[in-house]
């Protein structure tokens, strides 16, 4: 407990930590002083001077601002005496000399603090006279954001946002004085992935964002709290709808997780939910052999006979299924108990060849929250280049190391966003990780510096699957090494939405839902439980595939998944897919996966369902409805449930009562109730843990494979892939990044490759044509392409790269 | 744009003296002028490289500082327009300068050959008023010797121009200083700015 001190503000004695600022003292203590530069995310700079605040001190009385004054004992503050009230009035009076006072037509009318704050303080009139500054009115600064700068207060807000805190600096003040601007540079537009952040925390209508422009007045909006689910991250949120649709994002500080931030992806994401190619009814393949609409009774009538005859014909676990990731915790685990229960069939996973191993990803040994980022002496970073994935994590590391002094160590096959902070980076070629894990492990070399830093704790690891040609065990053993560390704790992580809540709820072969290991004991158990026996563990997603095609697997159910193209081998699980026998899809689109489906049914998605989701730590968060779903769309626990009646079965009532019976079933989550959960000041979900200690770290498995044929690939993330969330909606569409082939300097003049000349890049399951970038940051022998853009070359650890013959650039 | 290796050497030494690259910022704008002749984009993104902070940061920084010119004459009028010179007819210098050139405060000729503006004081207060040509210092002024002034620098366009020199030919009565005994002339708009290293060697 930090030292505390006793002051007074206005009239009222408070205690507060020593140390703090006097403009959180009071709002702690309940006095709101009018702001608008600081942020309390933010360092202080007391540019706008509307915090003015009267003190008294044994050296005597004077205004000072509130937001750079620290508090001290026996200092007496006044926040509304009659020189605080003068020197309010002359700053607004000051900041609205140059302000253009067109709130009627500006977007952030309504919920502005400039109105709000000249309403409740400002002088009411202004002797400025004279001509006001003018600027082309709003300027594009990106894609996503506009800007005006005459509405601009220069309170420098979305700059020190950028340098401060997500760390890409292209907009700044530019010129001085009476021309003092917020800017670009002239060709280097604001291509922040955080860019909307400055949006939402500029006190004014200055910067606004394109997807919202004009779209909806504030009163006119209806929000609901809830979690975005565009990753894992699982940042808190206000989603906002007018007439059913949702129109923004906005976020919401949450002291575990976001900080009050979010990623772009997340925050103008939700676009994709009114795509004109939204799924509106059920589809149902006819005797024509095409996809015909068809009324809910027969589609999944359908869909039921169809399972059934599989299952008549070929026994329970000819049957499996995929997806789970996109859903919520209850989705996921009515998908399980569908599968498991009322079918009996041991093969589902809701991860699709592209993550780690699920023990881990559910392990109870040696476990770090989000939290202990902050207090972490050295932080670990062994996975995806976080700014790419788990864009709001990355912010986390980046106060760490920026903010907090811990030091941070790198390891991925190329430059990542977090290089910049790291104190140490360690590059490796795509296969080479267990033996660098050795090396490291030993102290050897160039390692003795990283070595010696993870032997001073707290060290906090974080750990995932750098790139999709890694062995999946990688990980396991990293964490096995960390988790021997005195002082270390892990945070495994996968990226897609909830997958570490339908982990949890057991759709992975060898877990049953609260992060029970799928033995006879777990199994008897949740038997019990459900009344039915629960069948053994059978085949995971790449099992399901090869089923698939060897038909030793005749019926797949996907819910809300997209194998054909997030699997790394693209096009070997789509025609696995197409080999199945019957298809069953619950999905917001049709896609490359589910075309070629016998029944696909719309369901409902976020912003549109009840229930819980779980983040990379294992925290349990609410989101909630606040819009329906297109069409006919239903929520897929309703779907689920329909179709386990029809198959003769139950689950358990919709998703409020699968909540219940998740907490009794489920070990790691008992305890965990809606209402528990139900958003709330201070209240920032709960976290799962096994009452146990749960799962131990698994074992690695094989980590070696026979060496590489031709150049190692990496296969890595981008944000703005092609994944369906990005192309569905116009906004992220734009900025939609675009696939190359990243090649050492030394393999490049190898080749005779030079920057942005077309290659092929060969590997055994196929072959593409991209421009080559010269990448320097790649170990040599090594060929990076950014994964999820369509491209048919699998993820086999050897590929061959050569220029296209007269391949011009 | 790449820098010609003796702009790039000169550059490396000064990165070399700040424990933070980001430092020589100021320094390096400098060499990026003298580099093109003024500050181009490409001359800010490589000042941007080499400190490792971003182009809009460069930006930031030389669009503060209005001695960094992103537009600039062959020759810089500077015309101080501080309290000693106002009180002494700095405006109508000002004016007289602009009408003999055509060009107005601020502003650069069309055909480059010169560029005006105003400044605050630049110390020559008890010489009153005041202008430098590319930065060498003149004093003792009036409109019509403004005039005379920049009528020879666009008629003979100077190679170089050097402040006893120019005291000499237009000035009036200089201030008590002296100025340094060993003048040694300016080539161009830019200042050799020795503290900074950034003298041409
Ligand atoms: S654009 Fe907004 S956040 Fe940025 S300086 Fe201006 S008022 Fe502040
Ligand atoms: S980091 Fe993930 S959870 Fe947070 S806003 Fe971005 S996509 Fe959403
Ligand atoms: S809030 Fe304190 S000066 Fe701006
Ligand atoms: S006022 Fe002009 S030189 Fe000082």
């Amino acid at each position: 407990m930090s030292e505390m001190v006793k002051l007074t503000i206005d009239g009222k004695e408070v205690e507060v930590p020593a140390g703090e600022l006097i403009i959180k003292a009071a709002q702690d203590h309940g006095t709101y002083i009018p702001r608008f530069c600081w942020h309390p995310r933010m360092e202080p700079v007391g540019m706008c001077r509307m915090c003015l605040v009267e003190v008294e001190t044994p050296r005597g009385r004077g205004l000072v601002t509130a937001c750079t004054q620290r508090v001290a004992d026996g200092v007496l503050v006044d926040t509304k005496s009659d020189m605080v009230k003068k020197a309010q009035e002359g700053v607004l009076e000051f900041l609205l000399i140059n302000h253009p006072l067109d709130c009627p037509v500006c977007d952030r009318g309504g919920e502005c603090p400039l109105q709000d704050q000249t309403l409740s303080h400002g002088p009411g009139e202004s002797r400025f006279v004279e001509e006001k500054r003018h600027f082309e009115k709003p300027i594009p600064i990106s894609d996503l954001v506009m800007l005006d700068r005459e509405r601009c207060i220069l309170c420098a807000r979305c700059t020190r946002f950028c340098d401060e805190i997500s760390g890409d600096p292209l907009i700044e003040f530019i010129d001085r004085g009476n021309y003092t601007q917020v800017n670009t540079f002239p060709d280097e537009p604001f291509a922040s992935y955080f860019s909307g952040n400055t949006v939402q925390i500029c006190p004014v209508g200055a910067l606004t964002a394109t997807p919202y422009r004009f779209r909806a007045r504030p009163w006119d909006l209806e929000a609901v709290e809830s979690t975005c689910t565009m990753c894992s991250v699982g940042c808190r949120v206000s989603v906002q709808a007018s007439q059913n649709q949702v129109l923004r994002l906005l976020a919401v500080d949450s002291e575990p997780v976001s900080h009050g931030w979010l990623c772009d992806k997340g925050r103008f994401g939700y676009e994709y939910l009114r795509s004109p190619a939204r799924l509106a009814a059920p589809l149902v393949r006819g005797e024509d052999g095409e996809l015909h609409e068809a009324s809910w009774g027969d589609a999944l009538a359908t869909a039921a006979s169809g399972i059934k005859d599989v299952i008549d014909r070929h026994g329970p676990s000819a049957v499996a299924g995929l997806g789970g990731a996109r859903s919520t915790n209850e989705e996921a685990y009515a998908f399980g108990k569908l599968l498991r229960s009322v079918i009996g069939t041991g093969s589902l996973d809701a991860r699709i060849g592209d993550a780690i191993d699920p023990v881990l990803l559910a392990t109870g040994e040696s476990r770090a929250l989000i939290g202990d980022l902050e207090t972490a002496k050295t932080v670990l970073v062994w996975g995806p280049d976080l700014k790419e994935e788990l864009p709001v994590l990355y912010l986390r590391v980046r106060r760490a190391a920026s903010a907090l002094g811990a030091t941070l160590i790198v390891i991925h096959p190329r430059s990542t966003g977090l290089d910049r902070e790291a104190t140490h980076v360690v590059r490796y070629r795509p296969g080479e990780g267990a033996a660098l894990l050795d090396r490291l492990g030993k102290g050897e070399g160039d390692l003795a510096a990283v070595r010696a830093a993870l032997d001073e704790g707290p060290v906090v690891a974080i750990i995932g699957r750098g790139g999709l040609t890694e062995a999946p065990g990688l990980a396991s053993a990293v964490a096995a090494f960390v988790a021997g560390l005195p002082g270390a704790s892990i945070l495994p992580v996968a990226r897609r939405g909830n997958v570490h809540g339908a982990i949890d709820m057991g759709v992975a072969p060898g877990l049953l839902p609260g992060r029970v290991a799928a033995d006879q004991a777990g199994r008897d158990t949740l038997g019990e439980a459900w009344g039915t026996p629960v069948p053994a563990p059978g085949r995971d997603a790449d099992g399901i595939i090869e089923g698939l095609a060897d038909g030793s697997v005749r019926a797949l159910i996907m819910l809300g998944t997209d194998p054909a193209a997030d699997h790394p081998h693209r096009a070997r699980a789509t025609t696995a897919i197409t080999a199945a026998e019957f298809v069953v899809s619950l999905d917001l689109f049709v896609t490359d996966s589910n075309r070629g489906a016998d029944v696909i049914l719309p369901v409902e998605a976020f912003s549109e369902v009840e229930g819980t989701v779980t983040n990379i730590e294992g925290r349990v968060q609410k989101v909630n409805r606040v819009a329906p779903g297109t069409g006919q769309s239903r929520p897929a626990v309703e779907v689920l449930g329909d179709l386990a009646s029809r198959l003769g079965g139950s689950l358990g009532g919709p998703a409020d009562a699968l909540a219940k019976e998740i907490a009794e079933v489920a070990p790691a989550y008992r305890e965990i109730t809606w209402d528990g959960l139900a958003w709330g000041e201070g209240r920032d979900g709960l976290v799962a843990a096994a009452p146990d200690g749960g799962l131990p770290i698994p074992e690695p498995g094989e980590l070696t494979g026979p060496p590489v044929a031709g150049m190692a690939l990496h296969l890595g993330r981008v944000l703005y892939d092609a994944g369906t969330m990005v192309t569905a909606g116009p906004s992220l569409e734009k900025v939609m990044a675009t696939p190359a082939a990243h090649l050492h300097p030394d393999d490049a003049s190898r080749l005779g490759v030079t920057e942005g000349i077309a290659v092929t890049v060969k590997s055994r399951s196929g072959e593409a044509v991209i421009p080559a970038i010269i990448d320097s940051s790649l170990a040599p022998g090594t060929v990076y392409v950014p994964f999820n853009f369509g491209l048919d070359i699998g993820a086999d650890p050897g590929v061959e790269v050569v220029p296209v013959t007269g391949g011009e650039p | 744009m790449t820098w010609s290796p003796a702009t790039s050497e000169r550059a490396d030494a000064i990165v070399a003296r700040y424990p933070e690259r980001r430092s020589a910022v100021m320094p390096l704008l400098y060499l990026a002028m003298r580099e093109e002749g003024r500050l181009t984009d490409e001359g800010m993104k490589e000042v941007g490289d080499r400190t490792g902070i971003t182009a809009a940061q460069v930006l930031a920084a030389a669009s503060f500082y209005t001695m960094y010119k992103r537009e600039v004459g062959r020759h810089l009028v500077s015309v101080c327009r501080s309290i000693s010179c106002h009180l002494l007819g700095s405006e109508a210098v000002l004016d007289a300068v602009a009408d003999e050139t055509g060009v107005p405060d601020g502003e650069t000729a069309l055909d480059g050959s010169l560029s005006v503006e105003s400044v605050e004081c630049i110390g020559a207060c008890g010489g009153a008023p005041a202008i430098q040509v590319d930065y060498e210092m003149v004093e003792g002024m009036t409109p019509d010797s403004a005039r005379a002034l920049v009528r020879w620098l666009l008629d003979e366009s100077p190679e170089v121009i050097r402040s006893d020199d120019l005291q000499g030919r237009f000035g009036g009565s200089p201030s008590f200083d002296p100025g340094p005994v060993d003048p040694v002339g300016a080539i161009g708009p830019f200042p050799a700015f020795g503290p900074y290293g950034t003298a041409a060697t």
